[in-house]
């Protein structure tokens, strides 16, 4: 067995969780190691009891693990509520002010250590280089990052900050932690950034030009890197709205007017914005609508994570219209979908969806493949030279394959008439029979086209007796619990799938065909793409493994689960 | 001028014979004429009612699109390409109503829009239910027993907010009318022309004659338009007197000029930033 070690750094909010989990997984970053983290917090700014857990591996790991090697506990809390996790031999690390005792606790004087190097300030580099100092690895990538972090601001702070990082690494100097591992010096294996990151960028690279939001969690922090990214030089704008009807309905008039636009949101936000799908949908306008899933209903839990607006975002409507539907698993994924998102979107003429969820927005990754950004982007409008007569142009003529040319207002002579009601060719309102049967029949007929767009679940080890099933964030868990369920000598294997909607039922459903057990793992409490499989190949799933907590999936536990 | 036939539109008018949204059709048109924006240059949104079918009379680009939204959407459209001149065709109850909140935070946010309220002081379309801006005591099917609350006075609100121009037409003013929508169109900002509209099928309290009675024009010699209290004043009138002509108008930067992104070209026009967005790629795995 390689490298695969569980630390968890708890206490209050606001006592720098995160400068300790952004110190480790740098370090390891750096050392060529895999990193992953998840972060727990409540929804409150200030107290409370939060985690960041970090796992560090030498091979690609998109999940969690289920015990614990190591616990940082910054106050007496984070030990009581989280010492039961710890694994045969784990450690706790816990200041020796706090006054804990234990055979796994090992005090250290971190407090007195920080004030010896220059304030209580640098308490959480302390801390961090202990733990590096526990694991065996090199003082000197500590320095580093240290120096990244720290190089540009006052000399003193620096150098307190090495102090700090020099005492706490002494301190451990004869300490024995048994998942200590001898540290090689590799390439790092990719950029390390979390979930909201890579859609971002992914937004980016797609040549995003405007996405008005609302704040909502865990959707928030896309736009914030988006607005950070947009202000390094790159034509975009983010507008921070009054409501998520406005943020959609801003998003349509902006891609209207020509540029890729966006906007994300959760689930109590989508809810607003379905009247602006419909919109979306019958100007033939192109959308993508990011959802960041946490669980509902109403306001649900703000702060934690789930799967379950699948079938929402599927049906979400005033009558019917196609839409794409995507949920991406990994943060390359996430980046790739994203550009897919937008381009098929802009193809079609129609809205896309791209469903994430609170765990994949905050949870730390590494990028094991390089972003990519494409030499040109395809665009799909025409102007007035491609157009046989502007003065004619019909925004909404029938075309064989539904999609009729798009042009742009203000981009020459042809005008753009568009609207909401259900209109004729030229985009004047009409409710004759035979003109709306025409609409919606061209509007629908994009779907055979669209699904061929859409990339078959991911199979690993698909042609196993026994598959597991899911979607979005849980791949990484689902494709380890099928290792171990492999390890344990069963036939397991898993499809994950991105691409979901239009349902590309064909495909799946030859990939089911006479499978022993189907079993859906999904973090919702129906099931919701079982039933979607259900409902397009005829093929019923044989189990399930729901989650509904809000809590993210643990390999171990799929396992565990599985067996019973 | 360009020649006001350029903009007629060949669509079938679906309005009552009579009705005020005539003269306002005819003020837009004189508007965009004498100003020589040709009709590729001018995008029209509108929502939901009898106001938000005006676009498909008029022969400009047009969206069309939700009860309530159309601010939301023209913003993003001017955000997109800010060459565009649009203007917002909207009902009392679309934009004081079901879109209150876009109104409230488009007059916060200063786009370079205008915004023509239809203000008939009546659903229209779906056939003679209050509106927000309804008198005290109005009695429709829906409010048998007359209307109780008080009515919203866009005005007042708009003053209230730091709008930076407001104005009032009446849709039987074609003329005047003409003219506000010009000056609203030269002003850089969010310019909202409220315009009493006689629905005459709808309305049988404010009719034309009662209009009539009660309009009156602000002198443009002697009204000093950036007195923001005499503003507040006037905005207070109503059951006896009702001034017509630019209330108030004050200057501070368009959404638009707010924006580093748009100091050059039209948004939609600018090049696909390739080497700048590899950077940014580069830099994420380096400063990590
Ligand atoms: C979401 C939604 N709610 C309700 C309606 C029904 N509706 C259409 S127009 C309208 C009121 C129109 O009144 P106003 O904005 O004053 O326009 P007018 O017809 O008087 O010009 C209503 C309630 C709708 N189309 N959409
Ligand atoms: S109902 Fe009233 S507002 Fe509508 S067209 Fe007729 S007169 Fe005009
Ligand atoms: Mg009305």
């Amino acid at each position: 067995m390689g490298i695969d070690i569980s630390i968890q750094i708890g206490g209050e909010a606001g006592q720098g969780i995160q400068t300790v989990g952004q110190l480790l997984s740098l370090v390891c970053q750096k050392a060529g190691l895999y990193v992953f983290a998840i972060n727990d917090y409540e929804s409150r700014v200030r107290g409370g009891e939060s985690f960041l857990q970090l796992r560090i591996a030498d091979r690609p790991i998109d999940a969690p693990y289920h015990r614990l090697h190591l616990l940082i506990a910054l106050d007496r809390k984070a030990y009581d509520l989280h010492k039961s996790e710890l694994d045969d031999g784990g450690l706790v690390m816990i200041d020796t002010e706090i006054g804990v005792e234990g055979d796994s606790v090992f005090t250290l004087p971190i407090n007195a250590l920080a004030k010896q190097a220059g304030g209580l300030i640098t308490a959480n580099t302390v801390a961090a280089s202990a733990c590096i100092g526990l694991l065996g690895g090199p003082l000197t990538l500590l320095n580093e990052v240290l120096e990244d972090l720290f190089g540009k601001k006052e000399k003193s702070v620096m150098d307190k900050n090495l102090m700090a990082a020099s005492l706490g690494f002494k301190a451990v100097q004869l300490a024995k932690f048994q998942w200590a591992f001898s540290w090689q010096e590799k390439e790092p294996k990719g950029i390390m950034l979390d979930g909201a990151q890579s859609i971002a960028l992914g937004a980016l690279a797609s040549d995003c030009r405007f996405a008005a939001f609302y704040p909502m969690s865990p959707a928030t922090a896309i736009m914030s890197y988006l607005v950070s990214y947009g202000q390094k030089g790159l034509p975009v704008v983010v507008e921070q709205v009054e409501d998520e009807i406005a943020a959609v309905n801003m998003a349509i008039g902006a891609s209207f007017a020509g540029v890729r636009s966006m906007t994300a949101t959760s689930g109590g936000g989508f809810c607003l914005m379905t009247e602006g799908l419909g919109l979306a949908a019958i100007s033939e306008t192109p959308l993508v609508i990011v959802n960041a899933q946490r669980p509902g209903p109403a306001t649900g839990m703000a702060t934690r994570t789930a799967q379950a607006d699948l079938l929402f975002a599927i049906y979400a409507s005033q009558d019917e219209f196609p839409r794409f539907i995507f949920a991406p698993g990994t943060i390359n994924e996430a980046y790739d979908t994203m550009q897919k998102a937008f381009l098929l979107s802009e193809k079609y003429q129609v809205p896309s969806i791209v469903l994430v969820d609170h765990f994949f927005n905050t949870s730390l990754y590494i990028a094991d493949k390089p972003f990519q950004v494409p030499d040109r982007i395809e665009r799909f409008y025409v102007t007035d030279q491609e157009i046989s007569n502007p003065a004619s142009y019909l925004r909404f003529q029938v075309t064989p394959d539904g999609i009729s040319p798009r042009a742009l207002p203000c981009n020459g002579d042809a005008l753009v008439l568009v609207t909401g009601n259900e209109h004729s060719e030229d985009g004047h309102n009409s409710e004759a029979i035979d003109v709306r049967i025409a609409m919606a029949d061209k509007r629908m007929k994009k779907i055979a086209a669209m699904t061929k767009e859409m990339k078959p679940p991911e199979s690993y080890y698909g042609d196993a007796e026994m598959l597991l099933l899911g979607w979005g964030s849980s791949k990484g868990a689902i494709r380890e619990a099928v290792d171990i369920l492999r390890k344990y000598g069963m036939d397991a294997g898993c499809l994950h799938f991105v691409d979901i909607w239009p349902f590309p039922a064909q495909i799946v459903a030859d990939m089911l065909k006479k499978k022993k057990r189907i079993v859906m793992v999904e973090g919702n409490m129906t099931a919701q793409l079982g039933r979607i499989i259900k409902e397009q190949t005829g093929i019923a799933y044989t189990h399930t493994l729901l989650k509904y907590d809000g809590r993210p999936f643990y390999p171990q536990k799929i396992v565990d689960q599985f067996m019973q | 001028m360009i020649d006001i036939s350029r903009y007629d539109s060949t669509f079938e008018n679906k309005w009552c014979p009579g009705c005020g949204n005539f003269g306002i059709l005819q003020a837009m048109k004189h508007a965009l004429s004498s100003l020589t924006i040709p009709p590729e240059k001018v995008l029209i949104v509108s929502g939901i009612g009898q106001a938000g079918k005006t676009p498909h009379f008029i022969r400009c680009n047009m969206f069309h699109g939700l009860h309530g939204r159309a601010l939301p959407v023209a913003t993003g459209a001017k955000v997109a390409n800010h060459d565009l001149t649009v203007l917002v065709s909207s009902g009392d109850g679309d934009c004081y109503g079901e879109g209150g909140n876009h109104f409230i935070h488009a007059i916060r946010r200063n786009p370079n829009i205008t915004l023509l309220v239809h203000n008939n002081q009546v659903y229209g379309l779906t056939k003679g239910q209050a509106s927000p801006t309804s008198s005290i005591g109005m009695i429709t099917k829906l409010q048998p027993h007359g209307v109780h609350q008080t009515p919203f006075n866009p005005i007042l609100v708009a003053l209230s907010l730091g709008a930076t121009f407001v104005a009032r037409g009446f849709s039987g003013k074609i003329q005047q009318l003409s003219q506000l929508i010009q000056q609203g169109i030269q002003h850089r900002g969010f310019s909202i022309i409220d315009i009493c509209q006689p629905c005459v099928s709808f309305n049988s309290i404010n009719t034309y004659p009662w209009y009539q009675k009660r309009i009156y024009e602000l002198d443009e010699a002697t009204h000093n338009r950036s007195d923001l209290k005499h503003a507040m004043e006037l905005a207070t009138e109503w059951e006896e007197r009702i001034p017509l002509g630019i209330i108030y108008q004050s200057q501070r930067p368009a959404f638009e000029d707010t924006i580093d992104a748009l100091k050059t070209l039209p948004l939609v026009k600018q090049e696909t930033q390739v080497d700048q967005l590899r950077t940014i790629m580069n830099n994420e795995h380096k400063r990590n």
